[in-house]
């Protein structure tokens, strides 16, 4: 078996690309969280999925997801500079094509339809979970390109630990969090705040040959509360409750074609959400409730211009996991969704109310899985597409698995598409297509030596997919079902791990192909068919080499991003970027206290990942974080 | 003596054959700071020998063709301040001037003695929200001269005429900002009211005016395509070639429709009927005759359409909206 093993990792590597080869590695793949039956519906059998665990999170929780995700996950992140909007491209989809749960609930905006990732703080998350590909027979409308998982976890059962960090960096930031709980083996609580601010007064060039020039209106300042409340009312029940209130305040920089901006964007929110489970025998009931209410207040004195938008949502779901025998789990639901959302471009307040039931069939027998989902989403009344998924796992042979997926994915359309005016139209029809894919992955350990390397293969077609367009003879731009979009690609992974009592080092790296097209042409917005989708990197690679000793802990970090194409300027060109960090953790029977120093853009790349707004050079953070923690003396 | 006479005479008659009108606008009488946007569904504006079609969407409180305005403010940028003209005022310290966004075809009809003529000329400026978008930049659109100064950016208004239904290749170009000279200090953005010399054009029914510029993208031009318009100088014939028929009761029904419409005309004369979109593009064309008139707008997307009728006679137009 090792020589078929071996000859198998031959041939990836001989159509690993050679840009990919020429690449610093770049991430490390932590171990894939085992597969079990809570986590039936978010782990799709077949399809690509990622997970960091709280311990990966816990050193990096001075920066928002939306940095993390860029450094961390290997996905395109549109980042408009530090600390600004920060949305996110999977697999070749638009921004409203990810979904973003958090405790199981879309946190994104109905009326926008995407979440700004640079608006959520890594340490208000316990662990991190991106299913890759289209998984609207799970999660619904716009889990199409990928579906990002955000979850808080109980602590572990009595204990109680209070923690802070600080952390300081270039461009005047200042961040600090406190985190404490107490959990006792009936009920638990546990708090976090933080606060954030940064003037982001970066400075760069234009060209090498002209004066340097300093970032203006950049500032932001952000602060919010997560308390969480855990309650076993009996053996087998659980009752959480969370609420997240968040305010953030940022200033809105000009581009480098205008002099000056005065713009500030506040947003505000609460989330609040309840979760009941109870397990029994055969069977795990589980209940969730969600209240969401988000408000953007953007203002532009100079131009006179206040936009105040707002939205309430409310998410239920309730849902049975019931196991046969040895081999057989279903999963079954109702979701429901309500939304409401105001802004001046709409003439009322539009209402929606979605209501969904879904199921879930797994059977494993052996070496091989198999899953199949179904939804069926009802929009006020109406019916929307009937949406399947189908999943397949397993081992080929020792060491060796293969995975394929094909599914119905859909979108629908948001309240602005449906209701800004002008331009809103809501006769729009949902983004609908199939999409596959398939993967071998292969795992195998050699003393201390631990290696594994992954090809998947997806391709999509979506159609009528959402454009603001103006139609021949229309004098407004307007939503319209008007294009159709193929996306396809490989995705490569490749990882080392070694291991002694006292060090321990690894080197991983990857690289994803992604063809996203139109294939409609189009004459306002100009599109030609058969052209690669705006800000969708053809080639992406990212490597990653880390070393430990004994606490000490070094690592080196490198992307690459290809050239993408812009609205306006042709095409921005690629670029790399290196990251660097060495961190130190002391231990004590209940204390440690740990040190870290990160560098970003290490080697000053200037480079563009949004036309006309320019990214910072080289920049450093240096924190401190004290934790304190004991277990509860058993009466 | 005699020169002196000789002198007298040709003034005279060059006066007598040559009349011309200049529409200053001033006969609006606009409250201070206030403007027309045909928000009261007037279709338009009847200046001297010119009118200005409108089309006033009240569901989205958008217009597109022309506004007349008298509003002042030069140092406000953006949307909110579309209506004033860069220099705070109209030509020569005026009140009221003319405004009009042209990032597709605007048209300008003549009227009266002045259809089928020739247009002198009129003064044209920038207004607030271009002339500053273009110095310093905004949101949307880049400050010319790009990021290094050198880019060579312009904005262009290119002026056509329509003469007896056709579209002249003819054109007049006059660059609202010019930042393509290879000495920056050249650059320029219009700030005061130019005169546009149209005599080269010659007769025409009515004026076409486009704006275009370098800062385009997959959304189309960035820069906003604004012009104000004042003082337009006319060589009007002493006995019009066309006139606006405005006793004529010519009718349009279903008005809105869903697809065909009828076009009842009163008269023996014969002519063409044209549908025109909101951004002033003939759409549709046929021929006109005594009676019922059937035309079929199918394919034409829903929104809001004038219809003009011409004749040998004159010429006349009824507001028009598609479902």
């Amino acid at each position: 078996m090792p020589a078929k093993s071996g000859s198998l990792l031959c041939c990836f590597l001989a159509v690993l690309p050679l840009t990919a080869v020429a690449q610093p590695d770049t991430l490390l793949e932590l171990p894939a969280v085992v597969v079990s039956e809570t986590a039936v519906r978010s782990q799709t059998m077949g399809s690509r999925t990622r997970n960091w665990s709280d311990a990966a999170l816990r050193g990096r929780t001075y920066t928002n997801l939306g940095e993390w995700l860029s450094q961390e996950s290997g996905l395109f992140i549109k980042s408009y500079g530090l600390g600004s909007i920060a949305t996110t491209s999977i697999r070749g989809g638009s921004a409203d094509h990810t979904s973003v749960l958090w405790n199981g609930l879309p946190v994104q905006s109905p009326m926008l339809g995407q979440l700004d990732f640079s608006l959520f703080p890594l340490g208000f998350i316990d662990r991190v979970q991106i299913n890759f590909g289209g998984n609207s027979a799970a999660w619904g409308s716009g889990s199409i390109g990928g579906v990002v998982q955000l979850d808080n976890i109980s602590p572990a059962d009595s204990t109680y630990a209070l923690a802070g960090r600080t952390t300081i960096g270039s461009f005047g930031l200042q961040d600090h969090q406190l985190r404490g709980h107490y959990q006792n083996n009936r009920w638990g609580i546990q708090t976090r705040v933080f606060q954030r601010k940064a003037t982001n007064d970066f400075s760069y060039r234009i060209r090498p040959d002209l004066p340097e020039k300093t970032q203006t209106n950049a500032a932001l300042e952000q602060r919010g509360l997560l308390q969480s409340l855990y309650f076993k009312n009996r053996p087998n029940q659980q009752i959480s409750l969370h609420f997240w209130a968040q305010h953030s305040k940022r200033e809105i920089p000009p581009t480098t074609v205008q002099n000056q901006s005065l713009a500030t964007q506040a947003d505000r929110f609460i989330r609040t959400a309840l979760q009941w489970e109870a397990n029994g025998n055969t069977t795990v009931w589980k209940a969730r409730l969600g209240l969401f209410r988000e408000i953007i207040d953007y203002q532009d004195p100079q131009v006179l211009l206040q936009s105040l938008t707002s939205f309430w949502t409310i998410r239920g779901e309730i849902s049975g996991k019931k196991t046969w025998g040895d081999h057989h789990l279903m999963h079954y639901g109702l979701s429901y969704h309500w939304i409401t959302a105001e802004a001046d471009a709409y003439q009322t307040a539009p209402k929606q109310t979605r209501t969904a039931p879904f199921l879930v069939y797994r059977y494993g027998a052996g070496r091989w899985q198999l899953q199949f989902n179904l939804r069926q989403e009802i929009v006020d009344g109406k019916f929307q597409p009937l949406v399947p998924g189908l999943g397949i796992t397993g081992k080929l042979i020792p060491h060796i698995s293969i995975r394929g997926k094909v599914s119905r994915d859909y979108r629908l359309p948001t309240l602005n598409d449906l209701y800004w005016q002008p331009g809103g139209n809501p006769d729009l029809l949902p983004e609908s297509g199939w999409s596959q894919e398939g993967g071998l992955d292969w795992q195998q350990g050699f003393g201390r030596h631990r290696l594994s390397a992954g090809v998947t293969a997806f391709n999509r077609t979506i159609r009528n997919w959402i454009l603001w367009s103006r139609p021949e003879g229309q004098s407004f731009w307007s939503a319209n079902n008007i294009t159709k979009v193929h996306s396809r690609g490989l995705e490569y992974r490749l990882q080392w791990q070694f291991q002694t009592a006292a060090w321990s080092a690894g080197i991983s790296m990857g690289y994803d192909y992604i063809r996203s097209t139109n294939e409609i042409a189009i004459s306002q917005p100009r599109l030609e068919a058969g052209a690669q989708l705006v800000y969708v990197p053809e080639h992406q690679a990212f490597g990653q080499v880390y070393w430990q000793w004994n606490a000490l802990q070094i690592r080196y970090r490198h992307t690459y991003t290809g050239s993408v194409s812009s609205l306006n300027v042709g095409r921005l060109p690629a670029y790399h970027l290196g990251y660097a960090e060495i961190s130190y953790p002391v231990y004590w029977p209940k204390w440690q206290l740990s040190l870290f120093l990160q560098a970003n853009n290490l080697w000053n790349e200037s480079y563009r990942v949004i036309e006309r707004q320019p990214m910072p050079g080289r920049h450093f953070r240096l924190g401190l974080e004290i934790n304190f923690h004991q277990h509860l003396k058993k009466r | 003596m005699k020169q002196f006479f000789i002198c007298l005479f040709t003034l005279t008659l060059s006066l007598a054959l040559s009349a011309q009108t200049t529409v200053t606008f001033e006969t609006f009488d606009l409250p201070a700071e206030s403007y027309l946007d045909g928000s009261d569904d007037s279709g338009g504006f009847n200046a001297g020998n010119i009118f200005l079609p409108n089309t006033y969407n009240p569901e989205f409180a958008s217009w597109s063709g022309w506004a007349i305005s008298n509003t002042t403010d030069t140092l406000t940028p953006g949307f909110m301040n579309q209506y004033s003209s860069i220099t705070g005022a109209g030509y020569d310290g005026s009140d009221t001037y003319a405004v009009t966004y042209a990032a597709s075809p605007i048209n300008l009809v003549l009227t009266g003695t002045a259809a089928g003529g020739t247009v002198a000329g009129f003064y044209a400026t920038n207004n607030t929200y271009a002339y500053l978008s273009m110095l310093n930049g905004d949101g949307f659109a880049k400050k010319f001269g790009g990021e290094t100064g050198d880019d060579p950016d312009f904005l262009l208004l290119t002026i056509k005429k329509y003469l007896n239904g056709a579209l002249s290749s003819d054109s007049v170009d006059f660059y609202l900002a010019d930042f393509r000279f290879e000495d920056n200090n050249e650059d320029y953005i219009v700030k005061d009211w130019t005169y546009i010399d149209l005599t080269d054009l010659g007769d025409a029914d009515s004026l076409q005016f486009l704006i275009t510029g370098t800062d385009i993208g997959q959304y189309g031009l960035n820069t906003p395509a604004y012009l104000c318009l004042d003082n337009l100088t006319t060589l009007d014939r002493t006995t019009p070639v066309r006139d606006h028929l405005r006793d004529v009761q010519v009718s349009v029904f279903p008005n809105p429709t869903s697809d065909r419409i009828t076009v009842q005309w009163p008269e023996a004369t014969s002519g063409a009927i044209v549908v025109y979109n909101a951004l002033g593009k003939a759409v549709r064309q046929t021929a006109l005759q005594y009676g019922d008139n059937l035309m079929s707008l199918h394919g034409l997307p829903g929104g809001h359409y004038t219809i003009v009728i011409r004749t040998e006679r004159g010429w006349t137009s009824k507001p028009l909206i598609k479902r």
